[in-house]
């Protein structure tokens, strides 16, 4: 290792704080209300559930999105923003003055009890900001599914983003002086040690495969969206880290005609905008994964990592063959995704490898591939099941309607994520036909073992898997010649969520 | 004269500083030196005998500054109705998450070690953990309650039709987004003075002081603003700022608590779970003869509010329909969950489900439209306008909501369309329903409807408000400053209502039961009233004087003799008009005088700026024990139409429009009152479909969290989503002719639930299938809908295990 920091270093409204010490373990909120006495950032559920805490985040350039994004503050160590500026509701204008967006927010009567104010307007500001004036009401909503508010049933914060005076608003940038700052520490490792913990922030690949080595009981980290949420409820208290934030080509991710690419700091939201016409449905899907606030912070290796068998990604990425890219020491290896997982939450890798990378096959028009997703709440909410059909049909004449290639895979049904094999097998070379359908149904309810959780009982699951094959069966039968666009055509006003009929 | 004071666009007086985040609550306060973090420990057992509680090791921690428990209060019982509730769990543990031990720390993570290292072995016992179970250990809180007129037995036996039910609510949670916050900072001499984020701050106060063994008067109970409330902070607040100003009082410390939200929702109460059996007897035209209904409410471990809940249930059980011959029966179950509590509604909306699922179910079996069953039971005049505690119906305007929704939802021409929609079965089944909502306003306890106001007129003219009423979001505080400004003839920017307090207003009543402008804004106006006397007698004498042998130009000399005014009146003259900033004789406007003018008289003259304005709401004569009487002083009244769509392969709800059209009187800010409306619909709403309490086996809280406990998000509300105000002048009752509005729109949400009823039945009919009845729950979660959509296909999977495990 060469040259090292032993701060990170983060710009809060455009002032620098050096954080070493204990502070890098603390939660962007709690630095921000116990700290800095920025208290308009609220604490309501310290799990990235509710977006009281939503604060705005820019990265340099190489290192994430150069915009201003929302982010939860309750759930990211400030070690992990090393490199990164944060506005917070005090930054969106000078004391007595008030910004746009927090303008319209006052007079459209966006503000009951005021709580979940603040990060309303951080939501609606980042809204505005990457918005075109064109904005509508369906738009907003998609925006806003991070923030919840008890008081006012919503409309009128619909309303205030779409009244915001756009000419007045100011676009939010990272000064030419913040950004010099910035650039230049990240490209310096990081090293915080204190008696709370280490916290390791490698610039290049070979020194993370190094400290990964030398401490094995680093826990690597991108978002620690779930991580945050268990330190904060005292289920965790890891106290090594190794992020790799610093590292610029794992930022990449690469579109080609067969296969999408992706490395281990890829958000999801810089995934949807990659994949939005390579991958529709995936794009289409990943609206009701998470919030913004999770998306701009949570990566899909992070998702792949995690090996909860709801991640919302692991349906879509089994029936896209996905794999990942393992890094050891110098060597590399790739793991198909179906074998990455030994169990409920476990992973078949060595205690000092790294996922760098994940590939999966870019699946085609005529594969007809669909992604549902059932939970208790549409938006910002854990699967009860979910699942990925991508049937494949052979493409001459009178046989149209034989299928070539079946993938099924379900979430939410047992320990893992699975593929149905068998259903799979059996459905080749048959032509879909209701007695058809009715025997894959009997070999997929084996191949799953739900359980019943307060998401929903074990039949509720079953009920649901059945039913989310026939949506898929429906769907198809209703577009005579298998074209997604047509199926599409018929689903109405409704752009965001799941399709009606 | 115009004021600008009911602007109907005025924006709450804090939206300004809610939106910069400059809005202070409970843990934005600063952090003193030797300020204590408190934590607290609680019960993993529903129902349990502590064996013993071992705080050695805790106390050992580096940075605690105490543990205490049960013994380390002076006393250690409280409730509003019921004083039964111990603070801190003594030899018993009867909740999952009852409090055993307080902590007080310097550190947070000296807390979370102590709480980790505090000992307490318990010895399980029995729990009741339902209804059912209550009913046969006969486990009850408070008696037995019950409304009756006529002769129910008999009219339900002469019917022409029949039909009987059960009906299952659950619980909610309030999911206020401040959870609970106290803070408690010891004054000189014993004295401490309580910042809680509480919506009753005088309880809150005594509690504090019973708890402590103080007087009330070294006592301070001070609430600037509530992120939230809902009815979850009016009794449910007081313990946490009694285990706050424990630790200060132990430790001569200020002391810290603020809940976490899991915390918060494992402890707090809930809605009341409740479940009705019903009877309802009518004619061929769906015309009610009789109502017969037993309501059993889960009350949870201790008393708290639920008798009253219990009692508003029954009085609410005729909604806006006329029933000749009621029994309804009410009693309070004691089971071993958290003590449920006071939500928006109060229990009201038990009774609205209930009738209002009556009158579906009546239209179902003689297969008319729901809408035509309901106007025709609907409270019209003279006798059918009496309510079956006796209360007549008065400013009755039930008959004129419903006439015009039904016009301006469209709703006969959409029912067509509907039919229409519903037969392809290909297609999500859709449903719609038009309901209402007559709300009685009033605390039911007839001395709970008092307050008082004090007003102090600074020397620049600008004024000072302070009354019982917690500002949550409500707007009441906007809403204050509007008829004070009105009153005295003031802008709107002149007056500030400043925090509750219970130096300067004691003995007030929790802000609940939708009351708080109307007690509190009479309360002020009183006051307004008693100044206005006094200076309108002042502005006479100043007229019969040259100015300038005014005071303002010889006070100092003492040259003049100094007026006198008497109290109470301006004399025979009356009252002065106070306007536009001036005061002047009615009809002589020539004559006006800036109120600054007239203020700076008064002070020099020695006539006092400042009044106390006391009120009280009349009339009123409910008697709980014959269950007949004025119950209420008027009645909030609304209905509202919804038109839903059920995913038919995973029961997932949309809500496609919703058109609600309440009777408010006359607002004093109307853009408040549609804001209470469509919060309050978006609440029930989430109630009524997807917010679902899990509690495991072992009668603990597993969603606890909004990872798990799903309140409305932004996609969830009304597609399409109009509100109106119906134009009412003529409410007399009230100050100003306005209506409460904060409780009554929740149950406007009733439309959305017997809309998905709508839908079911649609769906069987079009697939043939035999109309029983449908007794749908709440909340008719996606999982529920499902298995009535697809029941067959739930059929083969029922013995599916009941394992458990947390799938995040």
């Amino acid at each position: 290792m060469g040259q090292l920091r032993k701060a990170a270093t983060v710009v809060i409204n455009d002032v620098r704080h050096e954080i070493a010490g204990d502070e890098a373990f603390m939660m962007l909120a709690d630095y921000l209300r116990y700290s800095c006495g920025l208290v308009g950032t609220k604490i309501v559920c310290a799990e990235g559930d509710c977006g009281a805490c939503t604060v705005l985040r820019a990265s340099v350039k190489g290192l994430g999105s150069e915009d201003y994004e929302v982010i939860n503050s309750c759930i990211v160590m400030m070690a992990q923003l090393d490199g990164c500026s944060i506005i917070t509701v005090e930054g969106l204008a000078p004391r007595g003055q008030f910004s746009p967006v927090q303008e319209a927010v006052a007079r459209c009567h966006g503000s009951q009890c005021g709580y979940c104010t603040p990060g309303f307007v951080m939501a609606i500001t980042a809204c505005v900001q990457r918005s075109g004036p064109g904005l509508d009401a369906q738009s907003v909503k998609n925006y806003l599914t991070g923030n919840l508010c008890r008081c006012t049933g919503y409309a009128p914060l619909v309303e205030a983003a779409l009244q915001v005076n756009r000419e007045k608003q100011e676009i939010l940038k990272t000064s030419l002086e913040t950004r010099r700052v910035l650039k230049a520490v990240s490209k310096v490792s990081l090293v915080i040690d204190t008696e709370k913990g280490r916290f390791f922030a490698p610039a290049t690949l070979a020194e993370a495969a190094a400290i990964k080595r030398r401490y094995p009981e680093a826990r690597l980290i991108s978002a620690a969206t779930d991580l945050g949420v268990e330190m904060n409820k005292g289920k965790a208290v890891p106290n090594c880290f190794l992020s790799l934030h610093l590292i610029p080509e794992l930022y990449r991710v690469r579109v080609t005609q067969g296969q999408v690419s992706c490395g281990a700091r890829v958000t999801l939201a810089q995934l949807r905008r990659a994949c939005e016409t390579a991958l529709p449905e995936w794009a289409r899907n990943l609206n009701i994964f998470a919030s913004p606030q999770i998306k701009n912070m949570a990566t899909l290796v992070g998702n792949i990592a995690n090996g909860s068998p709801i991640g919302d990604s692991l349906p879509f990425l089994l029936v896209s063959e996905a794999s990942v890219i393992v890094l050891r020491g110098r060597s590399t290896r790739e793991i198909e995704l179906s074998a990455l997982y030994r169990g409920y939450r476990q992973l078949s890798l060595k205690p000092d490898e790294i996922i760098t990378t994940v590939k999966f096959k870019r699946l085609e028009a005529r594969d007809h591939l669909r992604l549902y997703k059932v939970s208790q709440r549409r938006d910002l909410d854990i699967a009860t099941v979910n699942a990925a059909f991508a049937f494949r049909f052979k493409a001459t004449g009178a046989s149209a309607r034989v299928i070539a290639e079946a993938r099924i895979a379900y979430g939410g049904v047992g320990p893992l994520a699975i593929r149905c094999q068998a259903a799979e097998a059996y459905l080749r070379g048959q032509s879909l036909s209701s007695e058809v359908c009715a025997k894959a149904q009997e070999l997929i309810q084996c191949a799953i073992a739900p359980l019943s959780d307060l998401r929903g009982s074990a039949a509720y699951r079953r009920v649901l898997v059945a039913q989310l094959f026939e949506r898929y069966c429906s769907e198809l039968d209703g577009s005579s010649e298998f074209q997604p666009g047509a199926i599409r055509a018929a689903s109405g006003e409704d752009s965001h969520g799941e399709r009606c009929l | 004269m115009a004021s600008d004071a009911f602007d109907p666009n005025r924006m709450h007086e804090s939206a300004l500083a809610h939106v910069s985040g400059r809005a202070e609550y409970i843990d934005d306060r600063p952090f003193l030196k030797n300020e204590l973090f408190v934590g607290l420990v609680t019960s993993p057992h529903a129902h349990a005998r502590i064996g013993g509680i071992n705080t050695a090791a805790a106390l050992k921690v580096p940075g605690v500054v105490c543990v205490l428990t049960a013994r380390d209060l002076h006393q250690n019982h409280w409730g509003s109705i019921f004083s039964e509730q111990p603070f801190i769990a003594d030899a018993e543990v009867r909740y999952a998450g009852e409090v055993v031990a307080v902590i007080g720390a310097r550190t947070k993570s000296a807390l979370s070690a102590a709480q980790k290292a505090l000992r307490v072995s318990y010895v399980p016992l029995p729990a009741i953990l339902s209804i059912d179970a209550a009913i046969a250990a006969q486990s009850f809180i408070g008696p037995g309650r019950s409304i009756q007129r006529g002769q129910s037995q008999g009219a339900l036996q002469a019917a022409p039709h029949r039909l009987t039910g059960q009906l299952i609510i659950r619980g909610a949670e309030h999911f206020y987004l401040e959870n609970q916050a106290a803070i408690a900072y010891p004054r000189e001499d014993g004295q401490l003075e309580v910042h809680a984020s509480t919506q009753h701050p005088t309880e809150t106060q005594h509690l504090v002081a019973e708890a402590l063994g103080l007087k009330q008067s070294d006592v301070v109970c001070i609430c600037k603003r509530l992120g939230g409330g809902f009815g979850g902070k009016e009794t449910q607040a007081a313990p946490f700022a009694v285990y706050a100003a424990a630790v200060a009082r132990a430790s001569g410390c200020p002391a810290r608590l603020v809940l976490s939200k899991d915390e918060d929702m494992i402890i707090t109460g809930k809605r009341n779970p409740f479940q009705i059996r019903y009877q309802a007897g009518f004619d061929k035209d769906g015309r009610m003869l009789a109502l017969e209904a037993e309501l059993f409410s889960d009350g949870g471990a201790y008393a708290d509010l639920s008798t009253a809940i219990m009692e508003r249930a029954l009085l609410h059980c005729d909604n806006a329909y006329f029933i000749p011959h009621v029994t309804v029966k009410g009693q309070v179950c004691r089971t071993h969950f958290h003590p449920h509590t006071a939500f928006r509604g109060f229990g009201g909306p038990k009774g609205v489900a209930l009738i209002e699922s009556i009158m579906e179910e009546i239209a179902a079996a003689l297969d008319l439209d729901a809408l035509d069953v309901r106007r025709i039971n609907c409270y019209s005049a003279g006798e059918r306008a009496i309510t079956p505690y006796g209360q007549t119906v008065d400013n009755n305007m039930l008959p004129r909501l419903f006439e015009q929704l039904e016009a301006s939802a469209d709703y006969r021409q959409r029912r067509h369309a509907l039919a229409l929609w519903n037969q392809d079965l290909n297609r999500h089944p859709r449903g719609m329903a038009l309901t209402a909502i007559k709300f009685g306003i009033s605390f039911t306890t007839r001395f709970l409807n008092q307050g008082n106001a004090l007003l102090n007129i600074q020397r620049d003219g600008s004024v000072q408000v302070s009354t019982g009423a917690v500002e949550m979001g409500q707007g009441v505080h906007t809403r204050i400053a509007a008829l004070v400004a009105d009153s005295l003839g003031l802008p709107f920017e002149s007056i500030r209502v400043m925090s509750t307090s219970t130096e300067k207003n004691a003995n007030t009543s929790p802000t609940a039961a939708s009351t708080g402008t109307d007690i509190n804004g009479a309360a002020a106006i009183a006051a307004c009233d008693r100044i206005k006397a006094r200076l309108s007698s002042l502005f006479y004498q100043l007229l019969r004087r040259p100015p300038e042998h005014w005071a303002q130009k010889t006070a100092g000399l003492g040259t003049q003799p100094e007026i006198e005014v008497e109290e109470g009146g301006g004399g025979d003259k009356g009252l002065c008009i106070f306007s536009g900033g001036l005061v002047y004789p009615p009809d002589r406007r020539d004559q006006a005088l800036p109120f600054t003018t007239l203020v700076a008289e008064a002070y020099f003259n020695r006539i006092s700026l400042c009044d106390y304005g006391f009120t009280k709401f009349r009339h009123l004569g409910f008697n709980k024990l014959t269950g007949q009487g004025r119950a209420f002083l008027y009645y909030t009244q609304g209905v509202a139409c919804s038109e839903v769509e059920i995913d038919r392969f995973t029961g997932a709800v949309k809500v496609l429009r919703t058109d609600i059209l309440m009777d408010v009187g006359r607002p004093i800010n109307a853009a408040l009152d549609k804001g209470q409306i469509a919060g309050a619909f978006v609440q029930g709403l989430g109630w009524v479909t997807s917010e679902a309490l899990y509690y495991d086996d072992g009668g603990r809280l597993r969603s606890h969290a909004p990872s798990t406990y799903k309140i409305p998000s932004v996609h969830d509300m009304p597609r399409q989503f109009t509100i109106e105000l119906l134009e009412n002048p003529d409410n007399l009752a009230n100050i100003r002719g306005t209506k409460a509005v904060g409780e009554p729109p929740l149950m406007l949400s009733f439309s959305v639930w017997n809309a998905l009823r709508d839908a079911i039945r649609s769906r069987r009919r079009a697939e043939g299938r035999r109309q029983e009845a449908c007794d749908l729950p709440i909340p008719a979660t996606a999982e529920v809908l499902l298995r009535l959509l697809k029941p067959e296909l739930f059929a083969s999977w029922e013995t599916a295990s009941h394992q458990e495990r947390d799938t995040r």
